[in-house]
Formats: C-alpha cells, structure tokens, sequence
C-alpha cells in the first residue's frame, strides 16, 4: 500500500484543479499494479523472495508513469505468481490471491492481484502483464474486463520479464470505456522499451460509439470448442449469438501453437532466470522453481524451431483476418478452481494440468500477438466466465467497437463484489 | 507423431551439468516430470514440416 504517496499525488491534484490547471482525464482515479511493475521508491518483489532483497526502483515503469501523469492516484502493488510463471496466483511466499465472487478460488494469474482488486471494488482500474493468458484468465476468472493489447503496442518498460517474446502490458477495468480511456493513456511509443512499437496508437475511447456495422466477426472453433465445460463453450456462443454471428472459423495447427508457446516461453524464462536459478534455486516459489529449472534445461534447436513456426503461424493467422475482423473464444476452459486443487482434471475422455490449462485458449492467440480483450458474460452461474475477442495486430478500436456493443446491449457486463454494508 | 521417451533423474543431472546447474536432489524428481511434459511439447513442434525457408519470426535490424 502506498497511503502517503497516494495522498499527496491527490493533494497535487486537488492543487491543479485549484489553479485553473487541467489535472489530466484520469484526474483522481485511484489505481494499482502488478508488482512486477517498477514503482519509484520501492521494491519490485515480481512475486518473489529473490528480488524482495533488491533496492527499491528508482523510477515509475512507463505505462505507471502515463496512469499518473493522466492525474491516476496509484494507491499500491499487487500480489501476482512468482515471477509472472503461473495461472493462479497461488503464491507461497505472500499468500493466495482469493477470488472476490468465492474466496475458497483462485482469482487466476499471474496478474491474479490486478484483476481481485478491480472485482473485489478495490479500485476501478489495474495494471497487469499477459505473456501467455496473464491478464485474459484472471479478468475472466473475477468477472472482469482486461486487455491484452497487440504485441508492442504498450511499453514494457520498467517491468520485470517472464518472456522476451511474448511480455505485453495492459489494463483491466469494471466497464469498456473506463478500459479504453486506461488503454488510450498507456499505449504508445516508448524509445526505453526496444519492443515498443513506433507506429502512433489509434486512439479507442472514440470508437466506443461506432458500434459494430460492416464488421466480419466469426466464432472460432476446433482447438477453441474443445476440452472445456459445457458453460465455457455456451459463453462464447452466447456473445457470437448476440452479435448476430453465423459463421465459424478454424486457425490452423492451433494447438501446435500452444506448444511452441510453452517452448519459447520456458527457454526464455529458464535463460532470464539461470543465474539466480544457480545460487538460490531453493528461495524459489516451489510453485514455480522446478517448471523453471525444467525450463533451463531445453534445447536450443528446441526453441528456433517453435520460433520457425511461429513466423509459419502468424502468415497463416494473417490469411484469416483477411476475410475476418474480430474472432471470438471462451478466455478459459472452465470457471476459477479452489486453491489448492488437485494437479489434475478429467475433461471429457482427457486429463489435463488443471492449472496449465487455463491457458489452454489465450496462448495460440499471445504467440502471435493478437490483441485481444476478455469480456466478462453477464449471464454466467455463480462463478464468472469470459469471452476472448480477437483481432489483427494493432486493431484494438475495433475491439472495442465490439466490447461496447456486448456491453450496451447487456450480454457482458463486470461483476463487482461489493463489501458489505453495515 | 511418437511420443519423446520420458526424461529420468540421470537426464535431468546430465543436462543441468551442462548449463551449470546443480540440482538439490530433493527436486530432481519434480524436474523430470516437468521436463517430459516441455520436451512433449518440443515433439509436437517438431512434428510439424516447416518449409526449409522459414526463419524464425524475431528479425533483428543492426
């Protein structure tokens, strides 16, 4: 928690206002982020033990910065899977996140914390990572909105990585325009990230009223309507139905995809990590120490070629979205399991790491960079579920276009557990 | 498609030797079963026929 600073940044705010001055259009919004985000003056933990014993940072991570040069309060750092290498949030050094809609559940991860606090009513917006479904499983396991923009788009700047190639940055919100406005401010070019995209943002709180008219939307299938729940499927049929969908669309080798992901995103994250792997492999979260010492011990022929096919996957993706402008799929296979829970699930005839699978439909979409919004259904049971709309690289105003369509029209809305009141 | 053998604690050892690792025994069981799943992974990549022209997708620009 970050109670002093928070304070005087609303002081200098409320002084801005006093002297005429524009405060900036997210002008006394309170906010918090993932703490893997470097926050001036204090420790960027990433989940860990590790680099809790490192010095505090010495500036704002860039998208934290733009939150607060709009006038953001950011108000504290939150709790996330070590070292961003999970689903759940079940942290052994800090604890389990708990989800807001059933405490005995994960809120999902790694940004777990970033999406518990805009569910829980905590704040409006948070700040979040997506490498392989890091921002997309917790949104939809909360019930909330989160964005995982195109690859680039959003500096990564100040934050600490999981992997090189897949890192994005992005926000997750309660409603579309609160998302768009938070995406509006943090996109952009940052010469300090070398990731970061040149080309200018297309602003999307705009095209919130432009509705969804000549747009081709299709329901993805075959990989995406496998191996999940009955209720996950009928989630992303639901959204389809209401946006009028008739057609169905396959992305080739997808679950091919989703292994050369897993390939990449080990080797990157087990050669990020070998150092500290070296010295203190045992002050590692046991939930995460032996996938990266596993990790560590590919080969390299192993990761070019999962690089080779991705160039192959995103030419064949890139064909898709010439006859298509925004695909839906459930985020994941089913809703937020208890803390705790066994290692592995029955789906069908298949059983699958219950954890490993929740990304079981975000990761053919991050390999290739995909922008792509969760949007929590308004009509799910008792426990949230969210759809993925996805488009071609940098089309989020298009997303949006779609988002805020579903939101009008109530087929998606944010489930925010309000505390109590006595 | 076969599936790739299953990495035993001496594979683990041998290949963590080669990047410098020392493994605390009390892991290595754990790291073998997490790396016949990653190496399942690599087989399914592999079983893909990739064009020879493909290059991987980072491109650098000096």
């Amino acid at each position: 928690m970050l109670q002093e600073q928070a304070l005087a940044d609303a002081e200098a705010i409320d002084r801005r206002r006093a002297a005429g001055q524009d405060p900036g259009p997210l002008a006394g919004v309170p906010f918090a982020a993932k703490n893997l985000f470097d926050i001036a003056g204090i420790t960027t933990v990433a989940g860990s033990k590790i680099h809790a014993d490192r010095p505090a940072a010495a500036r704002d991570a860039t998208a934290v910065a733009r939150l607060r040069a709009a006038g953001a309060i950011l108000v504290g750092a939150l709790n996330m899977d070590e070292y961003a290498y999970g689903f759940t949030t079940e942290n052994t050094h800090y604890g389990a996140t708990r989800n807001p809609h059933d405490l005995s559940r994960i809120a999902g991860g790694s940004s777990g914390g970033s999406a518990a606090a805009v569910a829980g009513g905590l704040v409006p917006l948070a700040l979040g990572t997506d490498t392989n479904g890091s921002i997309r499983v917790p949104a939809a396991l909360c019930g909330v909105f989160g964005l995982k923009p195109t690859f680039g788009r959003v500096s990564r700047a100040g934050v600490v990585p999981l992997a090189w190639s897949f890192d994005h940055v992005g926000p997750f919100a309660r409603d579309v325009a609160d998302l768009a406005l938070a995406f509006d401010t943090i996109a952009g070019p940052d010469s300090t990230d070398p990731a970061c995209a040149t080309r200018a943002p297309v602003p999307c709180v705009p095209a919130l009223a432009r509705g969804v008219d000549g747009l081709r939307i299709a329901l993805l299938g075959g990989h995406f309507a496998r191996l999940a729940t009955d209720d996950a499927l009928a989630a992303a049929r639901r959204a389809a139905s209401a946006l009028g969908v008739r057609r169905e669309v396959t992305l080739p080798e997808a679950q091919r995809a989703r292994a050369a992901a897993q390939v990449i995103t080990a080797c990157e994250a087990g050669a990020y990590h070998l150092e500290r792997l070296r010295a203190r492999a045992a002050d590692f979260d046991p939930m995460t120490r032996d996938r990266l010492l596993a990790a560590a011990l590919l080969p390299a022929t192993a990761y070019v070629r999962a690089q080779r096919f991705r160039a192959w996957f995103r030419a064949c993706v890139a064909n898709v979205f010439a006859e298509t402008d925004v695909l839906l799929a459930p985020t994941t296979p089913w809703t937020a399991p208890a803390i705790g829970a066994p290692w592995f699930t029955r789906i069908g005839d298949t059983e699958v790491p219950t954890r490993g699978h929740l990304g079981v439909f975000t990761q053919p979409l991050s390999f290739i960079g995909l922008p792509v919004i969760s949007v929590p259904l308004s009509t799910a049971g008792s426990l949230p579920l969210g759809v993925q709309l996805i488009a071609a690289p940098f089309n989020e105003a298009t997303l949006f276009r779609v988002a805020a369509r579903l939101e009008a029209e109530g087929v998606v809305a944010s489930r925010v557990v309000r505390a109590p009141t006595v | 498609m076969s599936q790739p053998p299953r990495t035993d604690e001496a594979d683990v050892l041998r290949r963590a030797a080669e990047v410098g690792l020392i493994i605390d025994p009390a892991f290595v069981a754990a790291v073998a079963q997490h790396l016949t799943g990653l190496m399942a992974a690599v087989s399914v990549v592999d079983g893909f026929p990739l064009p020879e022209s493909t290059e991987p997708a980072p491109s650098f620009e000096p």
